[in-house]
């Protein structure tokens, strides 16, 4: 730790030659070449080709769509009734299971509302002195936009529903 | 190997392993595992939740299919939690470089499948896990060791080009998934519709206005390349201009992207941020002259 860190870096990103440098043996170099153009290739393939099922290695699609001003908006949300009759709207936190999340598996929870049964499992989890969930429903809500701001105006649809036996 | 395969080849295997200050892999070793314990504790903390949520609703990402991963539940999500916690905070100390390396990239991929396996993957740590895969191959590294390694060099070569490749690949992906019309669609408009802050409210009464920031957008990201050919001051200004286009997207969206911030330090000569070094000096300038830096 003693000594001489006052180098200067001058204008270059590398420190001029005095330090001593540590080479690298051809075998060690060439195995790191190899493995940094094979990682290279993974990505340029998963990015042409891949979707987000190739997890690291999946196109950057972060914003990548290109949108309509006028589209309207999605918004998924989970309503809820409980044995006490109250209707209450799940929030992330009280579920564990994010609203994108929700998005994400939607088609599969039209085709298998029991689904909604494992969220109110969660649900029990992480708020266990709460009244039990006796029904849920999946609904989407259609904002209409015009000049790409909320007109006020909606539409819903209930996606998928579920009742606790 | 670089005399044997010739000299373009050779000019390519130099380039990836130019040698770096392993002080300056100290420095970013710190950071990055620093950064996986703030991770779990303060930016992601939603993964946890995970913990409560049936298997039913785990749909393994493809790795996690290749890999024989068990189904998240509560006791998985909670002791990696912990293990991973403790072994980012120990491996931010430089101690075992590989053993600790190697066991944090693994429990911090495996955190990731966690994350992301439930109907949503988030495109923002490509670069900070391939710093996390790399890092243990350097080795031991002293804070402020100016001695310049190749080893060194290929790994911070490596969290590089991830970076560039984020800002390049993610325009390709505009391209493919958008198309084209990504260029003069409403993408932003909408983004800043729904998240704009009042920073960049008046943007949407502008014609034409967002429709320019996506072609800025775009072209920025298209030649992020040129940092590699770029030297000097030259160099750092555009090291400063990503972070600066960064700055500019969390004030207008709130949208930030710190893994990926962090993995940008690689471009930095970080060997020359010695905050203990500092703290020392302070202490001690009370009672004898500062050194000269």
């Amino acid at each position: 730790m003693q000594g001489q860190i006052t180098t200067r870096a001058g204008t270059d990103d590398e420190v001029p030659d005095e330090p001593p440098v540590r080479r690298l043996s051809p075998h060690g170099r060439a195995i790191r070449v190899v493995v940094a153009l094979a990682g290279a290739a993974l990505l340029l393939v998963g990015t042409l080709v891949g979707q987000d099922d190739d997890f690291p290695f999946g196109p950057f699609r972060m914003y990548a769509t290109a949108d309509k001003l006028n589209a309207p908006v999605h918004d998924t949300r989970l309503r809820a009734v409980d044995a006490s009759g109250r209707h209450l709207q799940l929030t992330d936190t009280q579920t564990g299971f994010r609203r994108a999340e929700l998005e994400g598996q939607l088609p599969r929870i039209q085709r298998h509302p029991e689904l909604l049964g494992a969220i109110a499992t969660a649900y029990h989890r992480r708020q266990p002195d709460a009244p039990r969930l006796v029904r849920i429903d999946v609904v989407v809500r259609l904002l209409a936009l015009r000049d790409g701001r909320p007109t006020g105006a909606y539409t819903e649809r209930t996606e998928a529903t579920w009742r606790a036996r | 190997m670089s005399a044997r395969l010739g000299r373009p080849a050779g000019a390519v295997a130099r380039w990836f392993t130019s040698p770096v200050p392993l002080g300056r892999i100290a420095a970013f070793r710190t950071l990055v595992y620093l950064f996986v314990a703030a991770d779990l504790v303060v930016f992601t903390p939603w993964v946890r939740l995970h913990a409560d949520v049936p298997g039913t609703l785990y749909q393994p990402l493809l790795i996690g299919r290749l890999l024989p991963l068990p189904t998240p539940g509560w006791l998985l999500t909670t002791v990696l939690f912990w293990v991973l916690l403790a072994a980012a905070l120990l491996a931010a100390t430089g101690r075992a470089p590989r053993l600790l390396g190697w066991l944090v990239f693994a429990l911090y991929l495996e955190w990731m499948l966690v994350a992301m396996s439930y109907g949503k993957v988030d495109h923002d740590r490509f670069d900070l896990l391939v710093a996390l895969a790399v890092l243990p191959t350097v080795g031991a590294a002293r804070h402020g060791d100016t001695t310049r390694s190749e080893k060194a060099g290929w790994a911070l070569r490596c969290t590089q080009l991830a970076v560039v490749a984020t800002y390049f690949l993610s325009s390709w992906a505009k391209f493919r998934f958008g198309g084209l019309e990504w260029l003069t669609g409403a993408t932003m408009a909408r983004a800043v519709l729904r998240r704009g802050t009042e920073l960049v409210e008046w943007s949407t009464h502008v014609p034409h206005l967002l429709v320019v920031v996506q072609f800025l957008i775009v072209a920025f990201e298209l030649t992020t390349p040129i940092v590699f050919l770029l030297r000097g001051r030259w160099y750092y200004l555009h090291v400063t201009l990503m972070y600066a286009f960064h700055l500019m997207v969390f004030a207008a969206v709130t949208i930030s992207f710190v893994p990926h911030l962090i993995a940008m330090t690689s471009f930095l000569p970080l060997e020359r941020v010695r905050p203990v070094r500092w703290a020392a000096r302070l202490l001690r300038g009370r009672t004898a002259p500062p050194l000269a830096e």
